[in-house]
């Protein structure tokens, strides 16, 4: 199976798919107008991943500000993982944000709500 | 061609506390040029007020151009006018105004004042609803969510209002108060 990597720009966040870890990472920004657009490759890829591959799956995110298209995208990532993690997948997420923006923490919190499998919402280290 | 009185403008901004404004067509590029700008200037100040200005800001200027596009509008008849803004007391006033069809009007400012009038923990169900709702293939749904989350994010009700223009449009201009 194979990886996806995107390079970040101001408005989309850099991504990278590494199907041999199990991981997905996702740094920086995201307000694409088209977020649905951007973000398909990478929900192709976790579809595949949780279906063709039987690693865990980790998620660990560096998101700062995301656009409301954007929280839809990832709400859409969080539903999959759900669902793989219901039927007994091993899958986590890991949320780190810098201890002086809680909105980012807030963010986070709010999609925790929705998720019953591993979701860590952690202070960067440095 | 009639001389702007730019110190007339000048000192109506100074006086409003105006610290960005912006006027004509609304580019996606220059959306974001214009939000590096809003998040140079407001560096000062905590991540995160300035990350609910900025998201004001993205979430009103990316409204206006995906009403825009869904009426098959050019980027270049796409145009806005956005102004950001801090009273005395420090609190942020993000402003946009933008044509809509005279038809669209009243829809749209029934729908800001429905949510000027729900408290906080009634937005954050209402924009959790909204959120688990299908993606439409029009855009409305979208606009939607923006404004929740826009309404959710402010510190008062939100305020609009509606100038009927004499061409089968009107001026709608959104405030946000954060």
């Amino acid at each position: 199976m194979g990886d996806l990597r995107i390079d970040g720009t101001s408005s989309t966040p850099s991504i990278v798919c590494n199907s041999r870890m199990g991981l997905l990472e996702m740094r920086g920004d995201s307000y694409p107008e088209n977020s649905f657009e951007f973000f398909t490759p990478v929900l192709a890829w976790v579809e595949n991943f949780l279906c063709h591959c039987d690693q865990p799956l980790t998620v660990d995110l560096y998101l700062l500000y995301l656009n409301t298209s954007s929280v839809k995208a990832m709400m859409d990532i969080f539903d999959m993982l759900e669902e793989s993690h219901r039927r007994g997948r091993a899958v986590s997420v890991n949320w780190y944000y810098d201890k002086e923006n809680e909105r980012v923490a807030e963010l986070a919190a709010e999609f925790k709500e929705d998720c019953s499998f591993p979701f860590m919402i952690s202070q960067n280290a440095g | 061609m009639e001389l702007l009185d730019l110190y007339t403008l000048q000192q109506s901004y100074s006086h409003n506390g105006v610290m960005l404004c912006f006027n004509g067509p609304l580019t996606r590029s220059l959306i974001e040029e214009i939000g590096n700008a809003l998040r140079s200037y407001m560096r000062g100040e905590s991540p995160s007020t300035a990350l609910d200005v900025f998201g004001a800001y993205i979430e009103m200027t990316q409204n206006i151009r995906q009403y825009a596009a869904s009426k098959g509008w050019t980027d270049h008849r796409t145009t806005a006018t956005v102004v950001v803004a801090q009273d005395k007391e420090g609190r942020y006033a993000v402003s946009s105004g933008n044509l809509v069809e005279a038809a669209d009007g009243p829809r749209l400012v029934a729908r800001v004042s429905a949510l000027a009038e729900m408290d906080k923990s009634q937005l954050k169900s209402a924009y959790k609803e909204q959120l688990r709702m299908p993606r439409a293939e029009g855009a409305k749904t979208g606009a939607g969510l923006g404004l929740l989350n826009i309404a959710r994010k402010a510190s008062l009700p939100l305020t609009c209002s509606l100038r009927p223009l004499d061409n089968g449009k009107a001026f709608f201009t959104l405030i946000v108060i954060i």
